[in-house]
């Protein structure tokens, strides 16, 4: 009896000792994501002071008013803002295929291609989290302005007769600034994964007969799946919420606006606060749709991999 | 063990006094202006200036910083400028206590009515203010604040077009007046002011006012109407909304915008390396009939130096003082004598900006965005988010 009870206290520390490493991060996301997204569903639910305009959040769950919420998603799924939401589900879908297109080629070179040079592409690639986003869309307006570099390219290559503004509320110049911006974030997880794939797995398509490109197909691509989840899952989720680059890029042309600038006018330049965080609450329930189903499959895919 | 096992519950019960104290205190960030605990009624007659520092809240490089440093050494007191990027951010940041300050150096008209509503304004006592005789005639008693109860005007501004004056000839532009910025012949070259009062008046005017008081309408029709003459904008002339007139004009991106006076004379300072002045053009409605705001300042209900603030708002009144803001931010100070004649002369203006320096009767004939009630705010908004959302 007296070895037993000297003996649990240890083995109950030992218990708790690593899940114990979780804590900082446990009251990271109470204090700095919980505890403001019910804050944000607190104002969305509360109140507005009358003559000043300012939010009056509702703490009390069971005084809620949903009236502004579902106002606000009439607008989004019936309404006025349908356009905004299927233009960024558009961008984004359109920015996504970009980064894929680039992402996935330069992931593979320097993952399984570039042997000695690999830490200095990895260097390269690091790089442009060195300067700020809005520093290099800045750069973009350079390039792209009327007198900028790329009008004066295509007027010397003959492409091109009087320059054209892409500034002016184009479409492809907004996407060409998510993929841009964003590649980066695309490119490192992708990395990451085909790097650890097992090189054996390719020689053993190969010597069963597969071509190079059967290879890809049917080993490669496949086992790349889940880092372009990943990928594809870290991108995806700043590019919803942007609105910097299509506020630069396309100086306020209301042809390409997206769902953020929306938030940031109802929450920056107006006396509707409840409207900003009701759409940040669809942007967000939308969200977590794709983040379940990203949840979902990788759980799948890991269980798949024990078996 | 038995201590430290109280220890963790004394501990646990801590953390959850202060996970509790998190949700009221965050309460009181939004919590009505109630919290501020000012007072609204004037101060007393004959009060020593405190000893500060004096506290403003004001846009970023709005002021002259010679004046500001004159006005230390005239008092002795240091100032300290807080900076917001917007009329409602400011009034966000003062309802809900985030900032507290002695004074509100820019509030619009649009504003000010919710801040004397809301008593963050103090009543202000003009014996401190002798300088309040230098206000203009036309906003020594604005309709935004009969009788300047609560404010004085800082500076005033209209709302026009800003023009290519190489690209367009002046008396084009007299006779198409606002159908300007409609006019495919600009197509992506247009840009509009990223405001929604702003917006939405332009096409009210554009269409032609049957009253004036429709520029503050709670017509659902006019402002319906409104909205989709904004969105024709899109189509006729693949609009830009921003606030960029200032440097798009003189850089020459754009041919004709909705803008304010001061930007085109700030625009003179953005002119590309042997572009001359004379490229700029501004132009307002020749009935003086248009849009006039003024940014306002105002003593906190709230203040602690409340008589350093008066102080203040008198030195700001000062005819030298107004002239040396103008220098700095070409924004026209409310104070008499610096009209377009002795602007010109002094060379702080070009002769072919005369119209950007507001007249009389502009001052007197223009029209202000006042407060609108919650409801047909909110429609305003609603009407001008469809514009932006729209295309």
């Amino acid at each position: 009896m007296a070895d037993t009870l000297a003996a649990t206290p240890p083995r109950r520390r030992r218990q708790l000792f690593w899940p114990s490493f979780a804590l900082p991060g446990v009251g990271w996301l109470l204090a700095l994501f919980v505890l403001p997204i019910y804050a944000v569903g607190a104002v969305t639910f509360g109140g507005v002071d009358p003559v000043l305009r300012t939010p009056q959040p509702q703490w009390n769950p069971l005084h809620w008013d949903f009236s502004t919420l579902s106002d606000v998603l009439s607008r989004v799924f019936t309404g006025d803002l349908q356009n905004v939401f299927l233009r960024t589900f558009a961008f984004v879908g359109l920015a996504l295929l970009g980064c894929c297109l680039i992402g996935y080629p330069v992931a593979y070179f320097v993952a399984r291609k570039a042997h000695r040079s690999r830490s200095s592409l990895l260097a390269l690639l690091v790089l442009p989290f060195w300067i700020s986003y809005l520093m290099r869309m800045m750069a973009w307006v350079n390039l792209l302005q009327p007198d900028g570099y790329v009008n004066r390219i295509l007027h010397f290559l003959h492409l091109q007769g009087p320059p054209h503004n892409w500034l002016n509320g184009d479409w492809p110049t907004v996407v060409i600034g998510l993929v841009y911006g964003y590649v980066p974030f695309f490119i490192l997880p992708l990395y990451a994964t085909l790097e650890r794939l097992d090189g054996r797995l390719l020689e053993a398509g190969r010597d069963l007969g597969a071509s190079a490109f059967q290879t890809f197909r049917s080993v490669t691509l496949p086992l790349s799946v889940p880092g372009l989840m990943a990928a594809s899952v870290i991108t995806v989720l700043p590019m919803f919420g942007d609105y910097y680059t299509n506020t630069y890029l396309s100086q306020g042309s209301p042809k390409t606006q997206m769902i953020g600038n929306q938030i940031d006018q109802y929450l920056h330049q107006s006396s509707q606060p409840r409207t900003g965080t009701a759409l940040v609450l669809i942007l967000m329930a939308m969200l977590s749709v794709l983040m379940v189903y990203y949840v979902y499959t990788t759980l799948k895919q890991q269980r798949e991999a024990l078996r | 063990m038995s201590t430290s096992r109280r220890d963790f519950l004394a501990r646990s019960a801590q953390l959850g006094v202060l996970l509790g104290a998190g949700v009221p205190l965050l309460q009181a960030c939004g919590s009505k202006s109630g919290s501020s605990g000012g007072k609204v009624d004037p101060i007393a007659d004959g009060l020593k200036p405190e000893k500060g520092p004096l506290k403003l809240f004001n846009y970023a490089d709005y002021v002259n910083p010679d004046v500001i440093k004159a006005f230390e050494s005239k008092y002795g007191v240091k100032v300290e400028i807080t900076t917001f990027d917007s009329d409602s951010e400011a009034i966000t940041k003062l309802a809900n206590g985030a900032v507290k300050v002695d004074v509100h150096h820019s509030a619009s008209p649009a504003t000010v009515g919710r801040l004397i509503e809301g008593k963050l304004l103090r009543k202000l006592n003009k014996t401190y203010i002798p300088n309040f005789t230098n206000v203009l005639d036309a906003f020594t008693s604005p309709s935004y604040d009969p009788g300047s109860m609560f404010t004085v005007p800082y500076t005033i501004f209209s709302t026009g077009i800003g023009y290519r004056a190489d690209r367009i000839d002046a008396a084009t532009v007299e006779a198409k007046g606002w159908d300007l910025l409609w006019d495919p012949k600009y197509k992506g070259q247009v840009e509009i002011i990223d405001d929604y009062r702003e917006g939405l008046a332009l096409a009210m005017l554009h269409k032609g006012l049957n009253d004036v008081k429709d520029l503050n309408t709670s017509d659902k029709a006019v402002l319906e109407q409104a909205g989709k003459d904004l969105a024709s904008l899109v189509g006729l002339v693949n609009v830009k909304v921003t606030i960029d007139g200032y440097k798009d004009i003189p850089e020459g991106t754009v041919t004709v915008a909705q803008c304010w006076n001061a930007d085109m004379l700030t625009a003179t300072g953005y002119l590309p390396s042997g572009v001359d002045a004379s490229v700029i053009g501004y132009w307002y409605p020749k009935d003086d009939i248009g849009v006039v705001n003024s940014d306002c300042m105002g003593v906190m209900a709230n203040a602690t130096n409340p008589v350093l603030a008066h102080l203040y708002l008198d030195f700001m009144l000062d005819k030298a003082n107004a002239e040396l803001n103008f220098q700095t931010n070409y924004y026209l100070p409310a104070v008499k004598g610096l009209d377009a004649d002795y602007l010109i002369s002094k060379g702080y203006v070009p002769e072919n900006l005369r119209n950007a320096v507001l007249s009389a009767d502009q001052q007197k004939k223009g029209v202000p965005f006042l407060t609108l009630p919650e409801a047909t705010d909110t429609l305003w908004q609603d009407t001008w988010s469809k514009f932006t959302a729209g295309g």
